[in-house]
């Protein structure tokens, strides 16, 4: 393997992890705080990636086609929170999951009504290539990577700073508790899914121009979120972190090797670390609610 | 008592198959007893040892391309196919249960389901030289034609498959009724109990798990040889759900909610896919449905009512008398 190639794999690895890391976070905290897994995320990813499509279109900017599809992704977990979740907190698991996967199978079901089977291409926002130690690499990579940065960073701010993240993290730890303080936990529900909602948008409006936009997407990288979360514990913001780069990185580098690779090493690094640790890398005992 | 109650069984159940035979068209009919078997496994996994697994496929394909394999490269024998698939299966979910069913339910359904997008991507493309990759195994024209049952005919096969069918309903209602039985609902319900009372969780588990899955292959050599083709497709990260979905539809760990639900969902798919082109749509907000209505399911809905119809018409023929 030559350097440029080497080079060239790592931004593609942490640009791929980035994504994972924007989807998966809105699991992440889903599951931390109402102990639910919501595989309609993947839904807010597909619709995200279309609405950059449809805007983008429309205005001619792609960028506008990302905010929008942020604030869309962010609009649509409000409804399907109100219509659907807000019934099934007090639910178990198993159940959660499966009325979220109805979700996002009917979701789907949506956007093939509004924009068809065909898969549809969305226009890269910056073409341009910087040269890093004589390797081309495309800008628009390295701000993926960015907006991955600073959306962790953000997090990090109002999950610490503010009271209202305070009282996530403390909802994460004991709702009853937070609720026994007055605070009225269905609101941080609430926000806690638009925000993953939005995060999952715009992981879907920044994949859009690197891939065609279709109606399966969500479903395509169901395994690699699944992976993900498994191997960094679900309910832990750093695992997410630390497991959406490794996944990126070994999809990324391993299809360098041998291309196969790229599906199946995720899977086996998922198996080896279960085997040691059951709860993924950073994952929390099951606290009681 | 129950003897009585096996015997009716029986008859309804041959009664139901000289039925499915006059009135419905024998692919559906075929479709809709394979896809119950598949469901079973899925049905006790989730009703009796609490387990959700969205990675049946997986399973499926490992019976489907045993059976594949087999018949294509190696034999011709339909009934040793179907041999081979349950042998793999047995393999399979054994190798995998011991890892698998040590972990939370949540981790157990996340796992299941990378398993299922995993064997997808290895029979595409990782083992594209021997599987044909998306093109699939062909092998209808292998099959040899066998003696009494001929599986190589639709019409036969059917009934071999309501055999197999009946045979494996019998088989989960004995279970249902054993010792082992009672263990995987206590497991479902508090595992320190049953740890306290001395059976082993893990071992419970394993062998409900291999149990379950092993049935799930039956059924995927089932397709394949009843097909005589196999592709990647049938464990395609889009049908993942297909066995969790029939199985709430029916009604989750009771007897007959799998045949309820295959009937019901095989039904809807052939109807409405012809008239509403749009699929996902109608089973997506279908199962948010029966999920918010109180997970029921049809049968699980339709049964107290039939019992209470059935005991009024019992209370008046014993009036008569």
């Amino acid at each position: 393997m030559t350097m440029q190639l080497f080079i060239s794999g790592i931004i593609f690895g942490l640009s791929l992890g980035s994504i994972f890391f924007l989807m998966t976070i809105g699991l992440s905290l889903c599951f931390g705080l109402m102990r639910i897994i919501s595989l309609d995320q993947l839904l807010y990813y597909s619709v995200g990636a279309y609405i950059t499509y449809s805007v983008g279109l429309l205005t001619g900017s792609v960028w506008v086609g990302i905010a929008a599809g942020v604030i869309v992704g962010g609009a649509a977990a409000l409804a399907v929170e109100r219509i659907v979740f807000r019934r099934i907190y007090d639910r178990d698991l198993p159940f959660t999951m499966i009325t979220s996967f109805g979700v996002l199978i009917g979701g789907v079901g949506v956007i093939k009504y509004f924009w068809g089977l065909v898969p549809r291409p969305v226009a890269e926002p910056i073409a341009a290539q910087v040269f890093v130690v004589g390797t081309e690499i495309p800008i628009y990579r390295l701000v993926i990577i960015g907006i991955a940065a600073l959306v962790y960073i953000g997090i990090w701010l109002f999950l610490n700073r503010t009271i209202i993240g305070k009282a996530i993290r403390a909802g994460t730890e004991d709702v009853e508790h937070v609720e026994g303080l007055g605070i009225n936990v269905y609101r941080l529900f609430t926000i806690t899914f638009v925000i993953a909602g939005g995060l999952s948008g715009l992981a879907g409006g920044l994949q859009a121009p690197l891939i065609m936009v279709d109606p399966q997407m969500g479903l395509e990288v169901l395994a690699f979120v699944f992976m993900v979360v498994i191997i960094g514990g679900l309910g832990s913001i750093k695992g997410t972190l630390v497991s959406s780069f490794l996944v990126g990185q070994v999809v990324s580098l391993g299809s360098l090797i041998y291309a196969p690779l790229a599906q199946t090493a995720p899977f086996a690094i998922m198996l080896l670390i279960l085997l040691v640790r059951p709860r993924g890398l950073f994952g929390s005992h099951l606290l009681k609610r | 008592m129950s003897f009585v109650r096996w015997w009716w069984g029986l008859v309804l159940a041959f009664a139901l198959l000289a039925l499915a035979r006059v009135f419905l068209p024998l692919p559906f009919a075929n479709e809709v007893v394979i896809f119950s078997i598949y469901t079973m496994g899925c049905n006790y996994l989730l009703g009796r040892v609490g387990f959700i697994s969205f990675g049946q496929p997986a399973y499926l394909a490992v019976g489907a391309y045993a059976a594949a394999f087999y018949l294509f490269y190696f034999g011709s024998n339909p009934y040793f196919g179907l041999l081979v698939g349950i042998v793999a299966g047995v393999a399979v979910s054994f190798a995998v249960g011991t890892l698998f069913v040590r972990l939370r339910g949540d981790y157990f359904a996340l796992v299941n389901l990378a398993l299922a997008v995993i064997i997808f991507y290895v029979m595409q493309k990782m083992l594209a030289g021997i599987t044909h990759g998306d093109n699939g195994l062909w092998f209808l024209t292998n099959l040899d034609s066998t003696p009494i049952l001929d599986l190589t005919r639709p019409e036969q096969f059917f009934i071999f498959a309501f055999i197999v069918a009946f045979a494996l309903w019998a088989f989960f209602k004995y279970l249902d009724d054993s010792i082992f039985g009672a263990c995987c609902l206590a497991v479902k319900t508090n595992e320190d109990k049953v740890n306290f009372l001395g059976y082993s969780n893990f071992k419970i588990r394993l062998v409900a798990f291999v149990i379950a899955n092993t049935t799930t292959a039956l059924a995927g050599a089932m397709y394949a040889v009843y097909l005589g083709f196999v592709s990647p497709e049938i464990t395609s990260p889009a049908r993942t759900a297909d066995p969790v979905v029939v199985t709430i539809l029916g009604g989750v760990g009771t007897l007959y909610g799998p045949l309820v639900g295959s009937i019901v969902y095989t039904g809807m798919k052939d109807v409405l896919s012809k008239v509403f082109g749009n699929w996902e749509l109608v089973i997506g907000f279908v199962l948010v449905f029966i999920m918010l209505a109180g997970e029921k399911g049809i049968w699980g809905t339709l049964a107290p009512l039939f019992k209470k119809v059935a005991l009024r018409v019992a209370g008046k023929a014993g009036d008569g008398r």
